[in-house]
């Protein structure tokens, strides 16, 4: 690609005068032809050569370069008539409104000029918008009699979406410029228009450019017909009526018929700006398609600017399902092979590396590590084929660049959309597998939220060094552990790994030796030295740890006792880690799950990202050994619960729909006492749904004080590998009240929710109560409550989804442009100071603690365990 | 209990298929709504009365085709699948062309086009077959039918769910404390739709509280002078025939002060004025009851001897608006069931014939007055071009582009899989767009129990806006209201319209 190069000064926007138009074109287009019978281009026709050339191989009239070269160069049409131009109706009118109809002052006072004047001076001066202050004096200057000629003015409208009506005579085109001509260049200031750029005349067209035949190519059909672009067609319109509109003009036709076709040419060029304009029906093609016309290349999603210029295809990507691989490193990722021998990464060619080189060539474009392009330096492309590849080989030398094949270790960017936050577009390391699928770690499941129900993902090969690097000192997945959400790993274990650290590390779990020796080594973590004793699971964890390591945490199986136990704690949640060893407590969420780790967190803290990736890789793989010895199941079974529990769950219920009732009765007699501000009936819907929340509360307590930590299902639910508790009591005890909008089933037939209850029937189960367990199983109408409640719950991710991503590129748009400078400021690109501090604290969340600097507490306790165990 | 449940089951299946709704409904579409839309349509008139058409019975033929060698043979749908044909029927019109005082010609049989035939309904070839003889053409017999072979490709007709027509349904605009509402009642008079709204909300600056508004009336009139219109001459008539009650007495006698038009003849004036501006008086006043007949709640009548009973149903209506406004009436709830209606194929096939129907007139309107213009002894058999018939009929199914600017109407028959065949057959789409929330629409009401399954609809922008009728629901149809009328008077009513 060559091109000439121009550096930027500056961009004026202003309006182009007919003088411009008529300096930056290369011809006068007058003939409403394009090609003549031979198919060459007509000279003056739209299609004249000198606006440039298409094909490839011809030269341009006007520049003289070959085709792809050119970019084209402007022509123009001299309009008969003068013509409003659509995105200036609107200005025009606003002018005219406040310009006196006589002597084409504004309409403003001397005296309000020059406070006017001064006011926004002063704005421009701080570079501030003046869009207020010309609000403001278009509606000041909205006077029934001018000040300077004593005029009686006029009211003048608009009728969209060109024609401008003043009183009840609508003003011609003409009569329209004759006005913007009479108003003085230095009061043009104060209806908004920079007399430097722009005079408002010129919103009148005398002239129309007409764009070069590149902006508007015609495509040869396969039967060699020629098809015409939106534009083009639009063009010929124009030409049509314009050379018709001058004959008759010539001719002296009568004033109606000149009228008429003024009023035509108006159309066409108001449809050729934007044919979706309201009040004028859209020009359409033969086949009845509305044409596509300026406003519409550019406009809206399919719009230049948010298809071609915001977002671009690329080359050099790949696109496949992904799967998961716990057995390669969360660095890296797996790239099938037959992505791996198409996408490629460019290898300038040295001494050193050449014979590395000939042999990728030698294994040619289909054996992977292979090569698909040789690039020479005069930036000539050459293929390698099977049967090329030799004398390629031979041709190469210092100075090419051979496009080589993906291989292991090479750096792609890994995203999965939406991409919400920066943690969607990560550095990966690649490492080609078999198979047609990405693999990736399970542990950047949650920065991606990917799962493996068929979710698809991109990848992107770097093609420069410096992009490479860059990407690998800032993107690498291990960077990125922390998140800049919350301060903590966003990286981390996650079900298994979580459920299998709790069963590895809990007390009174112990392993022999071989047992230890298999799991580390399933690991690949470094052999201990044998002790000929049996090992602790928090032994075998404690492997993992860094030697120096001091904590002291809660983990997430506490059940928040009244009075902590400390390292006494009988569920084992207490943990303590004194120099790289766990002497109390289990591991589960709290220690390297994604979003709450601690051991984590602090781990890439105070060792550094590396250590942390290593641990994770390590300890992910380790509890995963972990739970195969001890193996792991659920089913309904774990939701059992004896018969004695069903019968006090079931009292428990009965007693709670008993006090509903109770509570209705006292409403119908009016015994309720309202709470404050709210109504009576408001109050009992209060109290009714907190009774009913209690009683399934209970009823879970109830079923929980049956399940101990054998159940693997209570283990998941407790250290956070997945499911709640209230999803096992909804199993075992009670599902609960369901809840439509917050509050209880109202709505359906006249005064009751279904035709199966008492009318005005308030009680617990006419409003959506489901007193039956999931195990039971729920009757008729509890199954129907529960699709509402259900239903629901569909309706808001469905909408949600849709208005947050409108929301996201909202705010995306408004905030793209802020930066940090060094100073720590936060700035817009304009360089205006948005907040002082970056986050009006300083602080990068990512390294802070939770959002906070530091957290002194626990620092604190650490220290406090650490010379305590010293002593 | 349990097994006894399931007998009933049981034998509701050996009485009604899982398709029945369609089947019924075009059943019902073929035997009595294709000839009533072709009586109904006004018969054809050339050169001022010159010549006249008249119609008579309609003959739908078994589905057969046309080989290219001039042979006709019997097509079954396995056929029509394969060789991508049209499954469809042949229909003959009984025509006859007179003469102005001509002595009447006797009616000739003319083929005026094709009509899709759904599998297994009455003019299919596989209605009344045996499973074992269903088998020996090609079906499964397991297969509902229910849908139309168009080219070859399969395609069923959704359900569309409406709000009632014919039925006022009352809404609240904005907070109760806005004390605005509106009532509004979609006519249908033979697929002709009449959406007529009632307002109470307060004037921008001066004039009445409720205002009436009705197709082909620009903008909206004063209640009170349509009501005056319609033959409420006295005050006293006009306010006790909307209520007894006083404060909604009050505020009729408020609008009626501020609107000064007194008489029937002022006020039909009144309305001559707006539909027929700058016309002359004579032509003001006969457009105005021309309107007033035929396009304010025609499903009550288009004669002008209606008006007394419009009138009633229009003043029954303000009592209602005006009760919510004072909440003493709660609004309707537009998702209740029971304000919703469902069209089911033979519904949407009858707007599609009218409109193609009516096309065909006019074409043979056209080819008879250029044979005429040519001098040609006009004929009924050359002046039918069948094809336009056809192709309307046969372009909007297979494409989906029903009458009225409606996509999607028709779509390919879902085949992954019996169960989706089976959802797809009797699925149900709502009119609201998917783009904003309707959170209220989109929820699972319980009038719905036994009628729309509760599970099945979509995931994403259309949940809850596409529903799935339940597997043991069965579709009503609409009833003569005459018949009704008879059944409740002789149970000794007596009629509230008489006593105007």
């Amino acid at each position: 690609m060559k091109g000439i190069l121009k550096k930027i000064s500056q961009i004026n926007f202003g309006l182009m005068s007919p003088e411009n138009i008529r300096k930056m074109s290369v011809t006068k287009i007058v003939t409403p032809d394009t090609y003549d019978e031979d198919g060459y281009p007509i000279e003056a026709g739209l299609m004249d050569p000198r606006l440039g050339v298409i094909d490839p191989g011809l030269r341009c009239r006007s520049c003289g370069s070959k085709g792809g070269d050119c970019q084209g160069h402007f022509g123009h049409i001299n309009l008969a008539r003068p013509v409003i131009h659509v995105g200036f109706a609107d200005t025009i009118h606003k002018v005219l409104r406040s310009t006196c109809k006589d002597c084409g002052h504004v309409l403003l006072t001397e005296a309000e000029m020059a406070d006017y004047r001064e006011k926004i001076g002063n704005q421009i001066k701080n570079e501030e918008s003046i869009t207020a202050i010309i609000k403001d004096v278009y509606t000041v200057a909205r006077r029934d009699k001018c000040p300077h000629c004593a005029e009686e003015q006029e009211d003048v409208k608009i009728d969209k979406p060109v024609s401008i009506v003043e009183g009840n005579y609508k003003l011609t085109a003409s009569e329209v410029r004759e006005r913007l001509e009479a108003i003085p260049e230095d009061e043009y200031i104060f209806v908004g228009i920079n007399h430097e750029v722009a005079k408002p005349e010129w919103m009148v067209l005398t002239v129309l450019p007409v764009p070069p035949v590149t902006v508007r190519p015609s495509i040869t059909l396969e039967t060699g017909e020629r098809s015409e672009d939106d534009l083009t067609h639009k063009l010929v319109d124009i030409l049509r009526i314009n050379q018709r509109l001058k004959e008759n003009m010539e001719a002296g036709a009568p004033q109606l018929i000149v009228e008429d076709l003024w009023e035509l040419l108006q159309y066409h060029v108001t449809t050729y700006f934007d044919n979706e304009a309201s009040g004028v029906p859209p020009a359409r093609h033969r086949s009845g398609r509305p044409l596509k016309t300026l406003a519409q290349r550019l406009k809206g999603k399919e719009g230049r600017f948010r298809s071609n210029l915001s977002g671009k295809r690329v080359n050099f990507s790949a696109r496949t399902v992904i799967s998961p691989d716990p057995n390669i490193s969360i660095n890296e990722v797996g790239v099938p092979e037959m992505i791996a021998t198409e996408v490629t990464v460019p290898v300038f060619v040295t001494e050193w590396n050449i014979e590395a080189m000939k042999k990728f060539i030698m294994n040619g474009p289909n054996v992977h590590p292979g090569a698909n392009y040789v690039i020479r330096p005069d930036e000539r492309k050459i293929r390698v084929y099977d049967e090329t590849k030799e004398t390629v080989i031979e041709k190469l030398e210092p100075g090419f660049v051979v496009e080589r094949h993906l291989m292991d270790g090479d750096v792609v960017l890994f995203n999965r959309q939406p991409s919400l936050h920066r943690m969607s577009m990560m550095a990966h390391e690649v490492k080609v597998l078999p198979y047609k699928t990405f693999r990736l770690n399970l542990c950047v499941c949650p920065p991606y939220n990917a799962d493996f129900d068929g979710d698809e993902m991109n990848m992107h090969v770097f093609q420069t060094e410096e992009s490479r690097a860059e990407a690998k000192s800032l993107m690498r997945v291990q960077e990125h552990i922390l998140s800049p959400r919350f301060g903590g790993p966003i990286i981390g274990g996650i079900h298994d790994h979580i459920s299998g650290a709790y069963l590895l590390t809990r007390e009174g779990s112990v392993f022999s030796e071989e047992d230890v020796f298999q799991m580390v080594k399933h690991a690949r973590m470094a052999l201990p030295n044998a002790t000929g004793k049996d090992w602790t699971g928090k032994q075998v964890f404690s492997l993992l740890l860094p030697k120096d390591l001091n904590m002291v945490y809660k983990a997430e199986i506490c059940r928040k006792c009244d009075e902590c136990l400390k390292q006494e704690c009988k569920n084992d949640a207490y943990v303590v880690i004194d120099n790289g060893q766990i002497i109390t407590g289990a591991m589960d969420e709290k220690a390297y799950g994604a979003f709450s780790g601690k051991i984590l967190d602090s781990i890439v803290k105070e060792y550094g990202t590396d250590k942390a990736r290593e641990f994770l890789d390590s300890s992910t793989k380790l509890a995963i050994s972990g739970i195969m010895k001890r193996g792991f199941t659920t089913s309904t079974a774990d939701e059992e619960i004896p018969r004695e529990a069903k019968d006090r769950i079931e009292q428990l219920l009965a007693n709670a729909e008993a006090k509903v009732e109770q509570l209705i009765e006292a409403y119908h007699n009016e015994e309720l006492e309202a709470l404050p501000g709210r109504s009576l009936r408001e109050t009992l819907e209060m109290k009714i749904m907190q009774v009913l929340g209690e009683a399934r509360d209970k009823s879970g307590e109830i079923a929980e004080s049956y399940f101990g930590m054998e159940n693997h299902a209570v283990i998941m639910a407790l250290t956070g590998a997945r499911g709640s508790m209230l999803n096992l009591t909804q199993i075992a005890a009670c599902v609960g009240q369901q809840s439509v909008r917050g509050g209880r089933i109202e709505r359906g037939y006249s005064q009751r929710t279904l035709p199966h209850f008492q009318v005005g029937e308030l009680g617990a189960k006419a409003s959506g109560f489901v007193h039956s367990s999931y195990k039971k199983g729920l009757d008729p109408l509890e199954f129907f409550f529960h699709a509402m409640g259900g239903r629901e719950g569909l309706v808001d991710t469905a909408i949600r989804t849709a208005q947050s991503g409108y929301m996201q590129r909202r705010l995306v748009n408004a905030l793209q442009d802020l930066n940090v400078q060094p100073d720590g400021t936060v700035r817009d690109n304009r360089g205006v100071i948005v907040q002082t501090e970056y986050g009006e604290d300083g602080i990068d969340p990512a390294k802070s603690d939770y959002g906070k600097v530091a957290d002194i507490d626990r620092m604190i306790d650490e220290m406090r365990i650490k010379s305590k165990i010293g002593k | 209990m349990v097994e006894n449940a399931w007998k009933l089951v049981d034998a509701f299946f050996d009485e009604y298929k899982l398709v029945d709704h369609h089947i019924k409904s075009y059943n019902d579409f073929v035997n009595h709504r294709i000839q009533d839309i072709i009586d109904i349509t006004e018969p054809i008139v050339l050169e001022q009365g010159e010549y006249t058409i008249k119609t008579g019975n309609v003959e739908i033929r078994k589905p057969f085709i046309k080989e290219a060698d001039g042979s006709n043979s019997k097509i079954f749908p396995t056929e029509a699948r394969l060789r991508n044909l049209t499954y469809s029927a042949h229909m003959y019109l009984e025509m006859a062309l007179t003469k102005k005082g001509d002595e009447e010609q006797d009616m000739e049989k003319v083929y005026i086009g094709e009509l899709p035939v759904m599998l297994k309904s009455n003019i299919c070839h596989l209605n009344g077959l045996t499973e074992d003889e269903i088998e020996d053409v090609g079906e499964d017999p397991q297969d509902p039918g229910g849908y139309f072979i168009v080219n070859g490709s399969e395609r069923a007709i959704v359900t569309m769910e409406e709000i009632a027509p014919n039925k006022i349904i009352l809404e609240r605009i904005g907070e109760k404390e806005d004390r605005r509402a509106r009532a509004i009642v979609t006519s249908i008079k033979s697929g002709f739709r009449a959406r007529i709204t009632l307002e109470y909300r307060k004037p921008r600056k001066k004039g009445v509280f409720l205002r009436i508004s009705f197709p082909y009336v620009p903008g909206e009139i004063p209640l009170v002078v349509l009501l005056r219109a319609l033959g409420f001459e006295t005050d006293q008539d006009l306010v006790t025939s909307v209520s007894d009650e006083n404060d909604i007495q009050f505020l009729l006698i408020d609008d009626i002060q501020t609107s000064e038009i007194m008489t029937q003849y002022d006020a039909i004036k009144y309305i001559g004025n707006r539909v027929a501006k700058g016309m002359t008086e004579e032509y003001r006043i006969k457009r105005a009851e021309d309107v007033i007949d035929k396009y304010l709640l025609p499903h009550i009548g288009v004669e002008p001897e209606r008006r007394a009973e419009k009138a009633t149903y229009l003043a029954e209506m303000t009592e209602m608006l005006l009760q919510v406004v004072f909440e003493k009436r709660e609004p309707h709830d537009k998702d209740h069931y029971a304000n919703k209606r469902l069209r089911v194929s033979g519904d949407l096939m009858e707007d599609l014939f009218r409109v193609a129907f009516t096309s065909l007139t006019r074409d043979m309107t056209y080819q008879l007055e250029r044979s005429l213009a040519r001098g040609k002894e006009p004929s009924v058999k050359q002046a039918v071009r069948s094809d336009v018939l056809t192709e309307n009929i046969k372009h909007a199914i297979a494409t989906g582009n029903w009458v009225g600017g409606r996509a999607g109407v028709s779509q390919l028959l879902d085949r992954t899989s019996y169960m989706g065949t089976l959802s797809h057959l009797k699925r149900v789409v709502s009119p609201l767009s998917r783009s904003q929330p309707h959170f209220e629409a989109r929820d699972l009401h319980p009038t719905q129990f036994g009628k729309i399954c509760p599970n099945e609809t979509p995931e994403g922008p259309n949940c809850g806006l596409v529903k799935n009728l339940a597997i043991l629901s069965k579709i009503s149809e609409g009833s003569d209201p005459e018949e009704l009328e008879a059944v409740i008077k002789k149970m000794g009513t007596i009629n509230p319209v008489k006593s105007l």
